[in-house]
């Protein structure tokens, strides 16, 4: 991935009039690409979709540790051309059994609002790296069932803690595995 | 809301007079103490250049336009005010300390 990017910079600089027409995303995802392959979890890998095209990429985590341990989770991450004024968009593509996360793959993650009331929505501070460690977190430290989106699964946990764990691992079996 | 900020948008043809009645020495008081602030955090780019965008436009129709003033605002972070124009019609937040942004002075 480092290659990859390495190799756009210089595509980016040698071409005078390239070809976009998001002239500052593309300039944006040049640098953070990068900076998310240096940085990338060890549980997680990013695959491209086209390699020319830094704005389109899948996101694997892989948790080690926690309730999801064992499952392979895939995320489509698209950065639109509104970027960095905008979060890139999410799509959970794995169906799993998660407070955060939909079973429709709507992701629950304060960083990926676009409006926020609160202070904790999007930021143009916030880069790529921001957005991977944070969908990380949610298989561990950001894992929240006070606010949940799937709120089935925050109740089940709530009234027993055996019964939500079967039932991700029986998720995991059947649609996380690799 | 919307048109508040519109109004407020560098455009070519219609700048905002008070810009230009900026002193210079504003701003380098303000780099001797605070040096973390000479990167814009919305585009990475030094404050004291053009943003991204100015330099990506000035690049595409070879015009040269060297125009893209800094903005401070009240909790004293500075930022490229193009970019901050884009920013504030989305949440009219400092994106640094989160604080309401309200703009303190302009200058380059
Ligand atoms: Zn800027
Ligand atoms: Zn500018
Ligand atoms: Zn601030």
């Amino acid at each position: 991935m480092i290659t990859l990017s390495q190799r756009l910079k210089q595509k980016n600089q040698n071409d005078d009039s390239p070809n976009t027409r998001a002239p500052i995303r593309d300039r944006l995802l040049v640098k953070e690409a990068q900076e998310m392959s240096q940085l990338l979890p060890a549980s997680c890998s990013v695959n491209y979709v086209n390699e020319n095209d830094l704005s389109k990429f899948t996101l694997i985590v892989q948790p080690t540790e926690g309730y999801w341990e064992g499952g392979t989770f895939r995320f489509d991450i698209n950065v639109t051309e509104e970027y960095n004024m905008v979060p890139p968009i999410v799509k959970c593509t794995t169906k799993l059994w998660h407070p955060n996360i939909s079973e429709t793959g709507e992701v629950c993650l304060s960083l990926l609002r676009r409006h926020s009331v609160d202070g904790m929505g999007w930021s143009p501070i916030r880069r790529l790296n921001d957005v991977v460690w944070g969908l990380h977190a949610l298989f561990t430290d950001l894992l929240n069932f006070e606010d949940p989106l799937n709120v089935d699964a925050a109740d089940q946990f709530r009234h027993s803690k055996e019964d939500f764990k079967l039932k991700v691992m029986e998720y995991v079996a059947n649609y996380a595995r690799e | 809301m919307a048109d508040e900020n519109d109004n407020d948008r560098i455009d070519d043809n219609q700048k905002p007079e008070k810009m230009f009645t900026l002193k210079k020495w504003n701003a380098v008081a303000m780099w001797s103490w605070d040096v973390e602030c000479d990167t814009c955090a919305i585009c990475r780019v030094q404050v004291m250049d053009a943003c991204l965008r100015c330099q990506a436009e000035s690049k595409k129709d070879s015009y040269g336009k060297q125009d893209c003033v800094v903005v401070w605002g009240e909790c004293n972070h500075s930022f490229h005010y193009c970019c901050m124009s884009l920013w504030v019609k989305q949440n009219n937040r400092c994106p640094l300390c989160q604080q309401e942004w309200s703009i303190q002075r302009m200058g380059k």
